[in-house]
């Protein structure tokens, strides 16, 4: 379903991030456009990211899974990133870390699932 | 300016860019507060000291103890670089890869060395190293009493590490002598010649593995690729190096330190024997309260932030164990609270940095905390028995005596 982006003056644009975690929990976050999609995910709490590294992308441990025709629409990984999501415990094909994700508009309803654990 | 800090300035020579309110004397490595309680007493020693502050202590130099800041200035590498991780500095520092060296130059390094210590790989190795703790504690169980520094904590992780890099495991206390004697050296001198002994002891290996591959660390490295290319003798040994001072004695000293404060604490492992799911949760607390590292940078730009004026040249402690005991990051963050929702720590560092064998350091504390708890449900320090230990750029304990009651 479609939804107006919330614009507020001066500030960036926020889109509206779904998610499941995988004992099937739901919930959403703003996120703001610019940021990253582990940030955003951060300071809202979302249970199960930890991002040890803090989007230095060394860790691996803000792995999410992205909704499949989302997941579609989001520029490739870097072969670094794809590494550290096969050297984790659930990788996929549609296998992410947030870090490394930058939020737009076009996001807006974006759904993602949490794994069972970052490590 | 008051008198007194004239005075400071000119005993100590602070240099004129650090304000006098920035002034707080520490001695990284011999400090007089600190006790067998070692994060504990660090923790009260600094209480009034600011969150950046200048000791004129080992050559003088910036500590930093809010884990915000901290966390600003390891992800910042154009002003703090890692190259130079020497207090007092040494004209000839030590290189060690991926360690020294600043994004984005260390990630292809990393990435060599990242399958090794991937939770993956930590997973496949997690029965193997229930064996050595089973067969560890089994060796002092009936004994009532141990050395938990000595007989354990020295040896388990130690064991798993030098199996990892495909060292033999009889020299194990001989290195862990090396280890030691590394993190109290202070000299140009003295760091070249440990770090030559260390790195003669790879370079030994490594000529041992051309000719005998094995499914080790070291083998491993000989036939990776970087960027197109192998990685160079020189490479692989800048890299043994940092391993060898991560793998000899880090776990050793959390899971040490962990252990004395949960000798102290009987409910605690009440909790932790009637429900051993609890065990990760109670290790992540240790890991909390027990940070062993400050993580030392060199200020390569001029830069003000946060009120301090940091020179070229100026080195940089941050004091990552102090972020754990940070009463504005942890309410009561001296007590150990396994049920604490949100454990705020630094122990790992982070940024590009973030210690490479943190999965396994988690994976190996929790192993021999769920093994010893199985077998030693409580156990309490020998009564007045000191501990001692070393504070530097990590944290040591040298000795644990513990007891325990031993059914007949």
């Amino acid at each position: 379903m479609g939804r107006a982006i919330a614009i507020s003056r001066g500030r960036p644009p926020l889109v509206q991030i779904h998610y499941r975690t995988h004992d099937g929990r739901s919930g959403a976050f703003e996120a703001k456009v610019g940021q990253s999609l582990m940030a955003a995910a951060k300071s809202a709490n979302v249970p199960g990211i930890i991002a040890e590294c803090g989007g230095s992308m060394v860790c691996g441990t803000c792995h999410v899974f992205i909704d499949e025709t989302w997941f579609a629409k989001l520029p490739t990984a870097e072969p670094m990133e794809t590494d550290l999501i096969d050297y984790g415990l659930y990788p996929r094909p549609t296998s992410r870390l947030s870090c490394q994700i930058t939020v737009t508009e076009a996001m807006d309803g974006l759904l993602l699932e949490i794994p069972p654990s970052q490590h | 300016m008051s008198t007194t800090t004239a005075t400071l300035e000119k005993t100590l020579g602070i240099p004129p860019h650090v304000k006098p309110e920035q002034v707080f004397e520490f001695d990284i490595y011999a400090d007089p507060r600190i006790t067998d309680d070692v994060q504990g007493s660090y923790a009260a020693a600094l209480r009034g000291a600011p969150d950046i502050f200048w000791t004129p202590a080992n050559g003088g130099h910036w500590m930093v103890q809010r884990g915000d800041l901290i966390t600003e200035i390891v992800k910042d590498y154009e002003i703090f670089s890692a190259r130079e991780m020497q207090i007092p500095r040494v004209p000839d520092p030590p290189y060690m890869i991926p360690l020294s060296v600043d994004p984005p130059a260390n990630l292809p390094y990393r990435a060599a060395l990242m399958p090794k210590f991937s939770p993956r790989e930590v997973a496949k190795l997690e029965p193997h190293m229930r064996e050595i703790a089973t067969k560890l504690i089994d060796e002092v169980v009936a004994k009532g009493e141990c050395d938990f520094i000595r007989e354990i904590s020295s040896r388990f992780p130690v064991s798993i590490f030098m199996e990892l890099m495909g060292l033999p495991l009889e020299k194990l206390r001989e290195f862990r002598i090396i280890a030691d004697n590394y993190f109290n050296a202070r000299s140009n001198e003295d760091l070249a010649r440990l770090g030559g002994q260390i790195m003669g002891i790879f370079s030994d290996l490594m000529e041992i593995r051309a000719r005998e591959p094995r499914d080790d660390l070291v083998t491993s490295l000989m036939n990776t690729e970087v960027d197109g290319r192998a990685l160079t003798r020189d490479e692989i040994l800048a890299m043994c190096l940092v391993l060898f001072l991560g793998g000899m004695d880090t776990v050793t000293n959390v899971s040490g330190f962990t252990f004395q404060r949960l000798a102290e604490e009987p409910a605690v492992q009440a909790r932790m024997a009637a429900d051993p799911t609890l065990i990760p949760r109670a290790v992540e607390e240790g890991i909390r309260l027990h940070g062993v590292i400050c993580t030392p940078r060199v200020v390569v730009q001029d830069t003000d932030k946060h009120g301090v004026s940091f020179r070229t040249g100026d080195m940089v402690l941050n004091i990552l164990s102090q972020v754990g005991r940070d009463n504005r990051a942890n309410d009561h963050a001296d007590a150990f609270d396994i049920d604490r929702e949100n454990k705020v720590h630094l122990t790992f560092s982070t940024g590009p940095h973030l210690c490479l064998g943190h999965i396994l350091a988690r994976a190996e504390i929790r192993i021999l905390t769920e093994e010893w708890f199985k077998r030693i449900p409580s156990f309490r320090a020998k009564p007045g028995a000191r501990h001692g230990f070393r504070i530097g750029t990590v944290h040591a304990l040298e000795a644990l005596p513990l007891e325990w009651d031993v059914s007949a």
